[in-house]
């Protein structure tokens, strides 16, 4: 039961919860002071026993300045994150769609940069919605970019270093990735949307197509690169912890290519090359006897 | 004039540290007094922006100025957050730290604004505890802005200069005074800014911010995003006289011009200084 009066016991806390609640409210300012949750507080009527008219704007119009500014501070910053899923919907649709997730995933930490954390889970949730599928995907695109700009930086494994590996220890070898990669299995293609929205040219078409995509960081510039499944798989397994050899030997089998051998030696060294690798760990016993793999895994360096 | 509690010094004239200026900082490696970065944009990144801050804080004095400290806020401190504002001014040296009087969410939630607080004495008591209790964790005095304002609350028990005022008296920190912000919410409340900026405690103030606004007529939002406008220039001029030399810092947010134009308006705010200054001397 709402109280009459608002002034009798308005403490600090409930003047916050009231304001707050009436800010973040999704539906216009008269709508936000009617709202359960703002009325629990103060009844709607009772505004002015909270809020001061000035001499130009009302009780209610004042509150309304900081209503209108929250959804574009919040559409400011998830737009300067996701700028491609804000070139693809346009200017309301994006509005609408920040006013909706920020209702379901309201910020909670002292950073806006991390406001669209839930962005792809909230299109994976939107299950009426017919593009959801494919801004799931341009979300998470657009999330894996955001997370490794941020990451730590990481030492990076250089070619010099790969080659002093005793070659009996390669194919036992693990590598251990940088922290400034994301490795993305999508379910559409959205590099065309990527480009588009960082050109200003029209968004395409969503296609649905499955694509692969490393997004990782070098000298404090984000990067990505479009794999093959071929070259996404061997590329995660060794993420993944896998022996160097064991990666090798199963992305030559799954590859049809007469010089798959050469193919898969070529991926490697771009990624070496690329400082998608930050150290290898080779087992001291390893380098004591020849090893599967351990042919194929020599010419790496 | 006096000088300022804690004799930090007088570090001259400052602009914000924006990603847009990164580049012609480093290259160019303008003639400044000092930076101030915004500290949550350093907090959890190993990225590019802590890199160059990195560098800009070898060849510069850096001031952190944060918007997430709530001091105001009825929700628990957040000591996470603390402890990496203490961390990042370590390895900044920050000169000081400083945020606004204001809340900015209740219930776990950051709405990520400086709404404003009732100017009663419950929360004059609640807000210094809390400076005091965050003081102690960072083992330095901190610096608080005044804030702009669009609503008054009706219980409000006294103006905003006296409860800014009594609060750094009574938790012992420093001022910030935001003379833009002095010029917006006089507008919008209708009393004289004069009158707030002679109710200041000249001790407490350690440094000033300058910006340009947007008026809408029957408000003026503080958007950071324009030039200084030329009644915030004379109030400024007023507000030297009093204090004496401080640490003075241009913010442009929005809009953001090239360097030359914001660095302008820096010369533009040394010559008010200087020509005040003397004038008071």
């Amino acid at each position: 039961m709402p109280p009459e009066g608002a002034s009798s016991a308005l403490g600090l806390d409930r003047v916050q919860r009231w304001l707050q609640a009436v800010i973040v409210h999704p539906g216009c300012v008269a709508d936000a002071l009617a709202s359960a949750e703002a009325r629990v507080e103060v009844p709607t009527k009772a505004i002015e026993e909270v809020v001061r008219p000035s001499w130009s704007l009302t009780a209610v119009e004042r509150v309304e300045v900081y209503h209108g500014m929250y959804l574009l501070r919040m559409v400011e910053a998830l737009e300067s994150d996701f700028p491609a899923v804000r070139h693809f919907l346009g200017e309301e649709a994006f509005a609408e769609l920040v006013r909706d997730y920020v209702e379901r995933y309201p910020s909670r930490s002292y950073t806006l940069n991390r406001l669209g954390d839930h962005l792809p889970q909230f299109f994976a949730e939107e299950v009426d919605r017919p593009d959801a599928a494919f801004l799931h995907d341009l979300a998470r695109a657009e999330l894996a970019a955001t997370e490794v700009f941020d990451e730590e930086p990481s030492p990076v494994l250089e070619a010099e270093a790969l080659r002093r590996v005793p070659q009996l220890a390669l194919a036992q070898a693990r590598l251990r990735p940088i922290d400034a990669l994301r490795l993305l299995e999508l379910r559409h293609t959205v590099v065309g949307h990527l480009e588009a929205a960082k050109h200003g040219r029209p968004a395409p078409r969503p296609r649905r197509r499955r694509s692969h995509l490393a997004v990782y960081r070098r000298d404090y510039t984000v990067l990505r690169r479009e794999m093959t499944g071929d070259e996404y798989g061997m590329l995660s397994a060794l993420v993944a912890g896998q022996p160097l050899g064991e990666a090798i030997g199963a992305a030559a089998l799954r590859l049809r290519a007469a010089r798959r051998e050469e193919t898969v030696f070529r991926w490697f060294r771009s990624w070496v090359a690329e400082g998608l690798f930050s150290a290898i760990d080779c087992e001291p016993e390893a380098a004591r006897g020849s090893q599967p793999g351990m042919t194929a895994a020599s010419r790496m360096g | 004039m006096s000088r300022n509690r804690w004799d930090h010094p007088d570090l001259g004239l400052g602009v914000g540290l924006r990603t847009a200026h990164f580049a012609h900082i480093l290259s160019q490696r303008p003639e400044l007094g000092f930076f101030e970065v915004l500290t949550e944009n350093f907090l959890d990144t190993g990225g590019r922006p802590l890199f160059v801050l990195d560098q800009i804080a070898e060849r510069y004095p850096i001031v952190m100025h944060g918007v997430s400290l709530s001091i105001g806020s009825t929700d628990p401190l957040d000591f996470d957050y603390l402890r990496k504002v203490k961390d990042l001014a370590r390895r900044t040296k920050a000169a000081w730290v400083s945020d606004h009087v204001c809340w900015t969410g209740v219930l776990g939630r950051n709405t990520h604004d400086l709404l404003p607080l009732p100017y009663t004495e419950a929360a004059l008591r609640h807000t210094a505890e809390r400076v005091k209790a965050v003081q102690e964790f960072l083992e330095r005095p901190v610096v608080l802005e005044n804030p702009s304002t669009y609503l008054e609350f009706t219980p409000s028990a006294m103006s905003e200069w006296e409860f800014i005022g009594r609060l750094a008296e009574e938790a012992d920190c420093g001022l910030l005074l935001d003379v833009n912000n002095v010029y917006v919410s006089a507008f919008n409340h209708g009393y004289d800014a004069h009158e707030y900026i002679d109710a200041i405690p000249v001790d407490r103030v350690c440094q000033y911010h300058l910006a340009g606004h947007t008026h809408k007529g029957t408000h003026i939002l503080d958007t950071h995003s324009d030039h200084v406008v030329q009644e915030v220039w004379e109030l400024f001029g007023h507000a030297v006289q009093r204090t004496g030399p401080r640490a003075t810092l241009l913010e442009w947010d929005a809009s953001i011009p090239p360097f030359e134009v914001v660095h302008a308006e820096v010369l533009k705010a040394a010559a008010w200084r200087e020509r005040e200054v003397s004038r008071a001397a």
